[in-house]
């Protein structure tokens, strides 16, 4: 069900709209920690919605970082369990690239056998997007159709008028929160709506100029032909591609704790050898390069097979973080030349 | 979730990452964009920084020894009776019997207390800390030529240098964002020359890579400086300006032509002079070195031949110039500026100086003895000899980072009484008196200085665990037990004291530290710090040149393979912490011994097989890995496994000027241990 | 608990086969919470490894103990020390649950150190186990190679249970010396219920009075005839293996290998054991050749 109607917040009331909401959920939103936006429980302070997406991505309200899977008890050599529940939370602000990047998720973590902490977290969390009206510069989300329109994913979706926001639901919880606290809402006019239109055809017309924009064949090609020894060589093995990718969900766990402890879940990197090295030594990808030939592969060809959706969502971060020259927006940019 | 902008706690970079903690526990850490040094990216280890707060293993109440066995104890407990056995054995044996050695862990305001507790209230100046078996001879060479030990020029800068030569230094591995700054340069067109005897990712990458003989150092730099001089690459208004002593290095220089330096290195003549042009035709270049050019026992020469080099081509005081020793720790550079040295007071102020040490009895409002103390490996040798009795150490794992293991265990068995601050157990609290648990970098306030005397904040997160507290508040407590004045509000109340006692810090406050923090010398409030050093003069009007020429090494036909030791990219010095980290111990999970293989064939060894190691001082066995990255005659072992600690193997040949171990050089023997 | 055998048998079960890619669902396949089995008895069969035997210890847990297939593996917890891959090394005919674990790292020495009466963690069953459905009327050739044949072990008592639904059956098993070898007792069982059964090592003792060599030589003996094969062991083996049935007439798609990955859930989503395009845990770990031979 999507709300066919447009509604219009202003600056003031948006502030007075989350105030109210922090209420009953924990509020998630971009605010200015060392001097840049991050995605933090909102405490009132000023919202840094102006600054580029940040670098941490909000999947990790879905996919933590470091998670409890479950506490265990023994007593007398038997065990008892006890698990935390989901928050009920709600994020502000999430860029459409990073939507796409929990729909990618949802094809893997959702599907057959699906993973219960994830799918707790999915079904307590609220989503309010923003539509992207000023991309970042390493940010390639048009060629892989995660933005900078938000299609669909969300409860709320806002788009940056200048003045205030133009909101739309996506979700029957959208619209339940646009009638429990209308009067912070008033009706938009057609002339918003056009200027929504006109601000986000702008957005995309700005990522063009900087092209020429790698396309999803082209890498292909381009992972074929690449020089992957080459690549191993420069890279740093720090891990932070994978660690900053808002699709990569590898995950290591590991207990902690004699005889009562914690069952804990945290995020690894296949960038690493340990990765997938087995405890007699043996290692199916000994070499970076063909770690990182595989990286790609996953996210260009593996799981478009899986779920429908490419594994890369354009937001350029890897890109950011890399510390080998190695930089993934560069081989992209390579890739179509 | 909140999010807290902090300081990494590994090696001196001084990266600016964000902590996420949930529910009171650190869940994560990313990179702080905004930050100078790490601009959004991090190593391995940083995105991993987190990841060994929570371990249960955390040292959570004080413990105090009651026979083989460790009793919980209150920390008045602890504290008092630490106090009490201090004060006895100072009676009966004098102040000099008693040491502290701190931490280049713990932040500015701890090292400032631990060194104030020495010298204030224990009464001696045997106070020391790592900086020992890592930068002595920097702060001695480069104190002695420049007038400062520390680093010239921000990292930043490097990106506009056209040369730059890295020596003794595994930048990758151990400074990864040192490297990525390298090699951001040298994509942007500056020539990369590696002097390293191993082929290190580094020297992989390099444009030139010269891979001289172990210990041989100087004679390569000597050569390079008689190449530059030979094509006349040399700055002369530079010298003629700025610098004295140039004529007697002349005639040095000459003496150390290609062909004499091939017969002491092992460099191809060719290699050099490669190296020569790029560095000495560089309008600017600079130098980054790091342990592989200080721990030898002519440590600190091979720092003077390097700023010799520096010199010589005028690459000093400039953007993208500079010299560039990388300190190994996070707050190394603190610790050293905050006077736990056994010959200074904060800011490098002499304690044989009458005017410092009066100014510093003004303002701790006590005596204060004015003779230097003992060095951190002196203090071992005056502890196995009953010279040394009681001792502080806060956050340092002797017993797996200095030189022969079996000389530190007896000196620790020695000690009448040993107290230990850490954060986990390690081999030294094993033999510890008392044990104190400390605040991790995530569960304390402060300040770290990095390499690039960058002052910068360090931002609690969360709470310590059990009855953990920030060293801070324990060395405060230790102080009033001694009728010493500490009634410290908070570590900003400490940088309060610290920057009224020390010049180059005079303008520090914890208010004035953003994102960027602050870089020393900063005399005043209203001064903006200082990123490059040395731009109109040098703190001793002009620079030195000094005449160093390369010590002969004598070879040992016993132990004919030569050991060099080091730290690999996933760990961090004794593992204390990387080891209690998932991901970073699954990827080395146990020490080995790189040896070249055509040494192995020679000893009949292959990768996988365990053999034995000895050396002088003891032995030890470990696993075999060929590798080519170790030259023929060279083997490498990193010194993080307590299993296989490396420091068993290694001596105690110390530099005469700044007394560093010769870590990177030991004669050793290799056998299969079954044969 | 006597668990009530016959609502399952052999039937039942093929119930499921027939189908290349069916498999027996996990017990709880939404939770990472484990459930607690029982260690009823422990046999050494080599110096490095013990075959466990398992019984969950609640009652609506029984069924993990029955349901599932040769070739299928569980995820096996020791709390404190962490969770690791184990193949299932029983036959669902036969009572108890039984799993071979061979020293490797942490996990299986924890394992190991188990006592009779110890509670060790469950999840599982995991991933597609052998076909045994399409080997039915077939010729089957068995292959194994050192700590790989616990899994085949539980393939050979499937079939040895319910023999006549199978053409000629053969068994050829490698190890590197004779104390290494696993399951010796049962060998013959398997010949009486008509297996024949070839056992090789690569190095000798004095005891020892069979054949040395490789399993290549065995088949050369026994020239089994072609059908459906299932292998398990170390890569080397296996590709050597692989050829030579290929060279006997065996089909790419009737060559079932198992294959060993490091993993950490057992359910296709932490990525550690994926292979090109496939995940072992829920793609395999049974794979025919003709879509992971040119991985291996």
């Amino acid at each position: 069900m999507t709300s066919t109607t447009a509604l219009f917040i202003s600056r003031e009331d948006l502030i007075h709209l989350l105030e109210e909401l922090s209420g009953t959920l924990e509020v998630v939103a971009p605010v200015l920690v060392g001097d840049e936006a991050a995605f933090a429980t909102w405490r009132g302070e000023a919202l840094a919605l102006d600054d580029k997406n940040p670098l941490a991505s909000p999947v990790e309200f879905f996919l933590p970082k470091k998670e409890v899977l479950f506490r265990y008890v023994q007593y007398s050599g038997r065990y008892t369990f006890s698990e935390d529940p989901p928050k009920a939370r709600l994020i502000f602000g999430m860029r459409p690239c990073d939507l796409l990047a929990l729909k990618v998720i949802d094809g893997i973590f959702g599907a057959d056998l699906s993973d219960l902490p994830y799918a707790g977290r999915r079904r307590s969390t609220i989503i309010v997007a923003l539509n992207c009206t000023s991309p970042g510069e390493g940010c390639f989300c048009r060629s892989m159709g995660s933005g900078p329109v938000a299609e669909g994913g969300y409860d709320l979706l806002l788009t940056d008028l200048g003045r205030g926001y133009l909101v739309e639901a996506g979700s029957p919880a959208g619209v339940y929160i646009l009638r429990a606290h209308h009067r912070h809402f008033e009706e938009a006019d057609i002339e918003d709506i056009k200027e929504k239109e006109r601000l986000l055809a702008l957005a995309g017309e700005k990522m063009i100029k900087r092209g020429p924009f790698p396309n999803p064949e082209k890498i292909r090609e381009a992972i074929d032909g690449a020089d992957w020894e080459e690549a191993g060589r420069r890279c740093l093995a720090c891990g932070g591609c994978s660690f900053v990718c808002p699709v990569c969900h590898c995950f290591s766990v590991l207990d902690q704790g004699v005889p009562d402890g914690e069952r804990l879940r945290c995020r690894d990197s296949c960038i690493l050898s340990g990765f997938s090295r087995m405890t007699s030594g043996a290692n199916p990808r000994p070499d970076p390069g063909e770690r990182l030939r595989h990286w790609y592969l996953d996210k260009f060809v593996y799981i478009p097979e899986k779920t429908g959706l490419f594994g890369c969502v354009g937001c350029g971060r890897c890109s950011r973080v890399c510390l080998g020259e190695a930089d993934r927006w560069s081989f992209f940019r390579e890739a179509t030349e | 979730m909140e999010k807290i902008a902090t300081i990494c706690v590994y090696c001196g970079c001084g990266c600016g990452l964000v902590l996420h903690v949930e529910d009171g526990r650190v869940v994560g850490a990313s990179p702080s964009p905004a930050h100078p040094v790490s601009r959004g990216r991090l190593c391995v280890k940083g995105w991993l920084a987190a990841d060994f707060v929570h371990h249960p293993d955390r040292l959570k109440t004080p413990l105090v020894r009651r026979g083989e066995r460790m009793a919980r104890v209150s920390w008045d407990e602890a504290l008092s009776l630490s106090a009490r056995r201090l004060r006895e054995i100072r009676e009966e044996s004098g102040p000099d019997s008693l040491a502290i050695l701190t931490s280049a862990k713990g932040t500015n305001e701890e090292n400032y207390l631990l060194a104030k507790l020495a010298r204030a209230a224990l009464g001696t100046n045997n106070v020391d800390h790592v900086a020992r078996l890592c930068h002595a001879p920097s702060v001695a060479g480069l104190g002695i030529a420049l007038g400062s030990g520390a680093m010239t020029n921000p990292i930043r800068s490097l990106l506009s240098s056209d040369a730059i030569l890295v020596t003794g230094s595994n930048t990758t591995e151990q400074h990864p964002l040192v490297a990525a700054t390298i090699l951001e340069a040298q994509a942007r067109g500056a020539t990369l020359i590696v002097a390293d005897p191993r082929r290190t990712q580094m020297a992989e990458l390099a444009d030139i890579h010269l891979a001289p003989r172990l210990g041989t150092d100087v004679a390569w730099t000597n050569g390079m400086l008689n190449l530059i001089i030979g094509r006349g690459l040399i700055d002369e208004d530079f010298i003629n300006e700025r610098t004295e002593g140039f004529s007697a290095l002349k005639e040095l220089a000459l003496r150390y032509t290609p062909a004499a330096v091939e017969r002491i290195t092992g460099i191809p003549p060719g290699d050099l002079e490669k190296a020569a042009a790029a560095f000495g035709e560089a309008p600017r270049a600079g130098v980054v070195y790091a342990m592989g050019t200080t721990q030898h026992s002519s440590g600190t020469d091979n720092v003077l031949a390097l700023a010799n080099l520096v010199l010589a081509t005028g690459n000093v005081g400039r953007d993208g110039t500079g010299i560039y020793p990388l300190r190994g720790h996070q707050n190394v550079q603190g610790a050293c500026d905050m006077g736990a040295l056994p010959i200074f007071y904060s800011g490098y102020q002499k304690v044989e100086d009458p005017a410092a040490r009066r100014k510093m009895e003004a303002a701790w409002g006590t005596d204060l003895p004015a003779t230097p103390g003992l060095t951190a490996v002196e203090m071992m040798e005056a502890a196995e000899e009953g010279r040394i009795r009681g001792m502080i150490i806060s956050g340092e794992n002797p017993m797996i980072s200095y030189p022969d293991r079996g000389q530190v265990i007896r000196a620790l068995r020695s000690l009448d009484f040993l107290a230990v601050a850490d954060i986990f157990p390690t081999e030294t609290t094993a033999l510890a008196d008392v044990v104190l648990p400390v605040a991790s970098f995530a569960e304390k306030d402060g300040t770290f200085t990095s390499t690039e005397r960058r002052i910068q904040r360090v931002r609690r997160a969360v709470t310590p665990p059990g009855e953990a507290r920030p060293e801070v508040e324990v060395a405060a407590e230790l102080l009033r037990r001694f009728s010493v004045t500490a009634d410290y509000a908070s570590p900003e109340e400490v940088m309060g004291e610290i920057s009224s006692v020390t010049p180059s810090y005079g303008g520090v406050s914890s208010r004035r530290l953003g994102i960027s923090g602050l870089s020393w010398p900063c005399p005043s409030p209203d001064h903006p710090g200082t990123e490059i050093l040395h731009q109109g003069s040098f703190p001793i009007g002009r620079a030195r040149f000094y005449v160093v020429e390369q010590q002969h090494l004598p070879e040992d036909l016993d132990y004919p393979l030569f050991l060099t030791t080091g730290r690999s990219l996933f760990h961090f010095h004794t593992g204390t912490m990387t080891r209690r980290t998932h991901l970073l111990d699954r990827e080395r999970p146990k020490a080995t011994v790189d040896i070249n293989p055509a040494d192995a064939a020679a000893l009949g060894v292959r990768s996988g097989t365990m053999v034995v190691v000895e050396s002088a001082t003891g032995s030890l066995e470990i696993e075999a890995r060929l590798t080519a990255e170790v030259p023929m005659g060279t083997v490498y072992i990193p010194f993080h496994f307590a299993e296989a600690p490396a420091n068993q193997l290694t001596t105690r040949t110390l530099d005469p000027t700044s007394k560093i171990p010769g870590l990177k050089r030991t004669p050793v023997r290799i056998r299969r241990a079954d044969g | 608990m006597k668990i009530d055998r016959s609502k399952m048998g052999t039937d039942t079960l093929d119930g499921f086969g027939g189908d290349r890619i069916v498999r027996a669902a996990p017990a709880k396949p939404e939770s990472y919470i484990p459930f607690q089995a029982e260690v009823v008895d422990i046999d050494v069969e080599s110096s490095n490894t013990y075959l466990l035997s398992l019984r969950p210890m609640n009652e609506e847990d029984e069924h993990v103990a029955i349901n599932y297939f040769p070739g299928q593996f569980l995820m096996v917890s020791v709390f404190g020390l962490g969770e690791c891959p184990i193949s299932i090394a029983s036959s669902p005919t036969r009572d108890p649950l039984q799993i071979c674990v061979r020293e490797a790292g942490k996990i299986t020495q924890g394992i190991m150190a188990a006592r009779i009466g110890d509670v060790l963690g469950i999840r599982g069953p995991f991933g597609n186990g052998f076909p045994v459905g399409s080997m039915r009327g077939e010729n089957v050739l068995i292959a194994g190679g050192g700590s790989g044949f616990a899994t085949l072990r539980s393939l050979i008592n499937y079939i040895a249970d319910d023999r006549e639904k199978f053409k000629e059956v053969t068994v050829v098993y490698g190890a590197r010396t004779p104390q290494d070898l696993y399951f010796t007792t049962e060998y013959g069982s398997w010949q009486a219920a008509e297996i024949e059964v070839g056992i090789t090592v690569d190095m000798i003792d004095a005891t020892w009075k069979g054949n040395v060599g490789l399993v290549t030589s065995l088949l050369a003996d026994l020239d089994p005839a072609p059908g459906a094969s299932a292998l398990c062991g170390p890569p080397m083996m296996i590709r050597v293996v692989a050829k030579d049935l290929l060279g006997r007439g065996f089909l790419e798609e009737d060559i079932h290998i198992s294959l060993e990955r490091h993993m950490k859930c057992g359910v296709g989503k932490c990525e550690h054991c994926t292979m090109g395009r496939y995940h072992v845990c829920t793609d395999g770990p049974i794979f025919s050749y003709d879509v992971v031979g040119d991985l291996i």
